[in-house]
């Protein structure tokens, strides 16, 4: 050293100055930052959320010369305070992997589209030409329900907002679902069922307060990395705190653990009885709060498990057909119902140690402890995720911790804006903006009003779920198809035998929009490029009802447009005289002869905002193209739903100033916890707390018991699969795979297994073999030492690697009422791979 | 040694670890050529980690999150140069 400090010293300096700040620690003199020591780095800072989770941690985005060279955690944003995962970090390397899509791919024959022909370079126009050709086709031949579209949590509310419009008011077809069925459609059914409105009432704020986090099948610390940060601090920072972990097998949040809990897959359900009967048998019901708050209900049971309905399993379930049925109990009847599940039948039926469920019951039952429910896949995808869910609310009803700071059952998600796209939007086959349904048709009133269109033209008939979607693409039923921004072929259950095969069926037409040759866009016949994240202004919702805008702060590569860009431009091709039924234009006349970009986005609402609006720091292709400012008039065309009653988000201008702000957002302020007064400024004072989303303003107990898997492990196929993610790789790993760094720290997935079950079978640690069940196989590695441990009798494999697809394994059974797959729970065999 | 690209980077990160088991994550972290600590208080480490490119530094931080002991490690700043600047750049204004 020669004692002068060079300029990497400095950087150095500075770096630690910042994650010390972030840390809430102080330095020794010596590593103290510089002032002033990093200034000139001609790097232009904007703020975005990140592109992955749910969590939704806000991101300083470095871009020099066009391109993004930096990013880091965003100090103000109060999700992640400076902090940044290990997928957050490669956010800047996701947009430049080197087979990005950069112009329309058409499978072609003799220089015409042939569906077995190969894939060709096309311009836009020749793409949407056969695009449009092949839609109007369908729709002529089989008329709007033979058109669907799979969108996705990682569209933007602009873009959710948009798919939802063409497909419902221009196509006249609600078969259009989002892959967030897949994943937390167990969540949002429940809280409708229980609140009657969706979404959490409590915010990330109650990680601070609670004082025992109890994690029901998730794994927040691959996860949710950032989360679990917040939830470490207050368990090392506050001694009296304690962490309960509920898995089928041991992973890392288990470190944390006071309370660690194995548990034999699908019996959660008895766990969750048995505390409600604990906290009643030892009279801690908070009696004051049922009897104002909470009415109780009894669900039907033996309701089937979403199965196709010839499958012997759904000819058995005497309430496949309606599995929603609630009828109204009181609490006696509830008492004795849950009474069934006594410690001893409980431990026995789940595999757990009894002192372990009841400390477990205990964190629960004690008035004095405030209490923070998590969960994310471990629920939803699960044959019975809405009970699941539903369970947890009764536990927190029944002893009035909720609604407040630290008593919270927090509804974790894994997509960037699940919560504000996939459900706020309303992408869902049966759902509109703000919770509204289409089967409602005072609901299909209100949004024909708001989108100016005229009345009849919202069908009434909920569309295709994700499931259905695919085995109506297989029966031929669906024929025309636009997959935005996800990877189905891969994530799917049972992807060999249902979806896969709908993709190539002869009689459809698919479209994959996307950013990178995924699988799922190499069995399509049309591909088209997409720009992505910061390639676009954009907005998301993450799971504490926080919505983030970002600017576009860099171009997409080549041809590549944006999924709004998309639709918009694709809606042009239609005249409403093509799509919408005679009779309705006879008596609207004044739409006739318009195309469906002029009835969606020029209608005098959405083209309100002229381009001046748009700062002039920053670009916006699709606006530029269009000529107004598209994304602020589809936001605030949008925010009519929500506002005046719970749903309310703030003047769209506001979002680009701070780091999000959580709905309702009433006179500029955001709402921390929802139902309480003193809080949520819809409680009138003197209610204390009020469940507004149901009529009478009560939150609902259900009872319903446990009911086992749709496939138990027998002689045959000996272990239960259970699929899920690791913390490099981010679901399908189209982005994370593409992070080479990524890729070699996790390169392949690899199957988890308990040593002992290895040694039985002849295994070598590191040794192929054959993972098969009913319905496929596929070839995987064992590791019997790595991260995750395994119990005896269960496999683990993640789902992230295209090249050794585990879902030709799973099995298609849903939650009947939800139609979410549980991706957690079937029956296989291992059989070593001889050499 | 400047790779294709020419850059370099300088990344913090902050790590947790479990208090018992921090003394042991230090020795580990000691031993990693490309990482620095430079504070550490009730479990909470702050490290420096640097090398030619982002996949080398995240690398390092996935290797860092597996660690026993580490309850979460996570980044916090990154800044990146061009080699060349860094390397001949011996003296900034503001030192």
């Amino acid at each position: 050293m020669t004692g002068e400090l060079t300029r990497r010293d400095i950087l150095k300096a500075h770096a630690a100055g910042i994650a010390a700040a972030t840390a809430g620690i102080a330095l020794p003199a010596a590593a103290q930052p510089v002032p002033g020591g990093v200034t000139a780095l001609e790097i232009k800072w904007s703020k975005a959320p990140c592109r992955f989770c749910g969590t939704g941690c806000g991101v300083m985005v470095g871009v020099k010369e066009g391109q993004v060279v930096a990013t880091h955690g965003d100090m103000q944003a109060e999700v992640n305070r400076g902090l940044n995962c290990i997928k957050g970090y490669f956010l800047s390397k996701i947009m430049y992997g080197a087979d990005r899509l950069k112009t329309p791919l058409l499978r072609k024959r003799n220089g015409a589209y042939a569906k077995d022909g190969e894939f060709e370079p096309v311009s836009w126009d020749e793409a949407f030409d056969v695009m449009a050709e092949q839609a109007k086709r369908v729709l002529k031949e089989k008329g709007p329900t033979a058109v669907g579209m799979f969108g996705s949590g990682q569209w933007t509310i602009f873009e959710g907002y948009a798919a939802t419009k063409l497909m419902r008011a221009g196509f006249r077809s609600n078969n259009l679902d989002p892959n967030a069925r897949h994943c937390m459609a167990s969540a949002a059914y429940a809280f409708m069922r229980t609140f009657g409105m969706d979404e959490p009432m409590g915010v990330y704020d109650d990680f601070e307060h609670a004082d025992a986090f109890v994690l029901w099948g998730s794994n927040m610390a691959e996860m949710h990395p950032i989360l679990w940060t917040r939830v470490a601090d207050r368990r090392l920072g506050q001694p009296h705190v304690r962490v309960a972990v509920l898995s089928t097998f041991t992973h890392r949040s288990m470190d944390l653990a006071d309370i660690p809990i194995i548990f034999t897959p699908g019996t959660d359900l008895a766990i969750l009885n048995y505390i409600a009967n604990h906290i009643i048998q030892t009279g801690r019901v908070n009696q004051d709060f049922v009897q104002r708050h909470t009415r109780f209900v009894r669900g039907v049971t033996e309701i089937g498990y979403g199965l196709r309905p010839e499958h012997p399993l759904e000819k058995a379930a005497p309430n496949a057909a309606d599995p929603t049925k609630m009828e109204p109990i009181d609490f006696e009847a509830f008492k004795a119902f849950v009474s069934d599940y006594t410690l001893a039948k409980t431990a026995e039926l789940t595999g757990v140690d009894p002192g372990f469920l009841e400390q477990l019951a205990e964190l629960y039952a004690d008035p004095d402890r405030k209490v923070m429910s998590l969960w994310t896949m471990g629920f939803n995808q699960h044959v019975r995720g809405v009970w699941a869910n539903q369970m947890v609310y009764n536990i927190h009803l029944l002893t009035g911790k909720i609604s407040e700071p630290g008593n919270s059952p927090f509804s974790l998600t894994g997509q960037p804006s699940a919560c504000g796209t996939a459900r706020e939007v309303g992408t869902f086959a049966h759902r509109l903006p703000a919770d509204m349904t289409v089967t409602n048709p005072k609901h299909r009133e209100r949004a024909e009003e708001i989108w100016r269109i005229p009345k009849g033209i919202i069908p009434d008939k909920p569309g295709y779920h994700a499931v259905l979607q695919d085995r109506m693409l297989k029966d031929g039923k669906l024929n025309f198809y636009w997959v935005q921004v996800n990877n189905n072929i891969q994530a799917a259950p049972n992807t060999s035998n249902e979806t896969w095969q709908g993709y190539r069926n002869p009689d459809n037409f698919i479209v994959v929009s996307d950013a990178y040759p995924t699988i799922t866009a190499m069995s399509a016949d049309l591909i088209l490029p997409a720009a992505m994240w910061v390639e676009k202004e954009g907005a998301y919702g993450n799971a504490e009802r926080r919505t983030q805008v970002w600017r576009q702060l860099v171009q997409a590569p080549g041809e590549a447009r944006s999924d709004l860009w998309q639709i918009a431009e694709f809606s042009k091709r239609f005249t409403t005289d093509e799509v919408w039924p005679a009779d309705i234009l006879e008596s609207n006349p004044e739409y006739r002869g318009k195309t469906l970009f002029d009835v969606i986005f020029r209608n005098g609402e959405v083209d309100r905002f002229p381009l001046s609006e748009i700062d002039p720091a920053y670009d916006n292709h699709e606006a530029k193209d269009f000529g107004f400012y598209i994304q602020k008039g589809l936001f605030e065309e949008y925010a009519t739903f929500g506002r005046g009653h719970g749903h309310d988000l703030a003047p769209f201008n506001m979002y680009h100033e701070v780091r999000g702000l959580r709905w309702p957002v009433v006179d500029g302020k955001e709402t921390l916890w929802r139902y309480r007064e003193g809080f949520d400024p819809f409680v009138k004072p003197g209610e204390g707390v009020n469940f507004y989303g149901q009529p009478d303003g009560k939150a609902v107990i259900i009872a319903v018991p446990y009911e086992p898997p749709a496939e138990s492990p027998d002689e045959e196929y000996d272990i239960w699969l259970v699929t899920g993610r690791v913390l490099e790789h981010w679901h399908s790993g189209s982005m994370t795979l593409r992070v080479p760094e990524l890729f070699r720290a996790f390169p392949g997935a690899v199957c988890f297994m308990n040593a002992d079950d290895a040694r039985k079978r002849g295994i070598n640690q590191g040794a192929e073999v054959r993972i098969v069940s009913r319905r496929g196989e596929m070839r995987a590695r064992i590791d019997t030492r790595g991260r995750n441990r395994m119990p005896p009798g269960v496999i683990f494999v993640p789902w992230f690697d295209a090249s050794k697809l585990i879902n030709k394994v799973t099995l298609d059974a849903t939650d009947p009422i939800s139609k979410q797959t549980d991706f957690k729970k079937c029956a296989v065999k291992i059989i070593p791979v001889a050499v | 040694m400047p790779n294709a690209s020419g850059n370099y980077h300088v990344s913090s990160a902050v790590i947790v670890a479990v208090p018992a088991m921090e003394d042991k994550v230090l020795a580990t972290l000691s031993q990693m050529s490309n990482v620095e600590v430079y504070g550490h208080q009730g479990g909470k480490i702050v490290v420096v980690i640097e090398g030619t490119s982002t996949g080398m530094l995240g690398e390092c931080l996935s290797q860092i999150s597996t660690l026993e002991g580490v309850v979460a490690a996570n980044m916090v700043f990154e800044h990146v140069e061009k080699e060349e600047t860094i390397g001949n750049d011996r003296r900034t204004d503001a030192a």
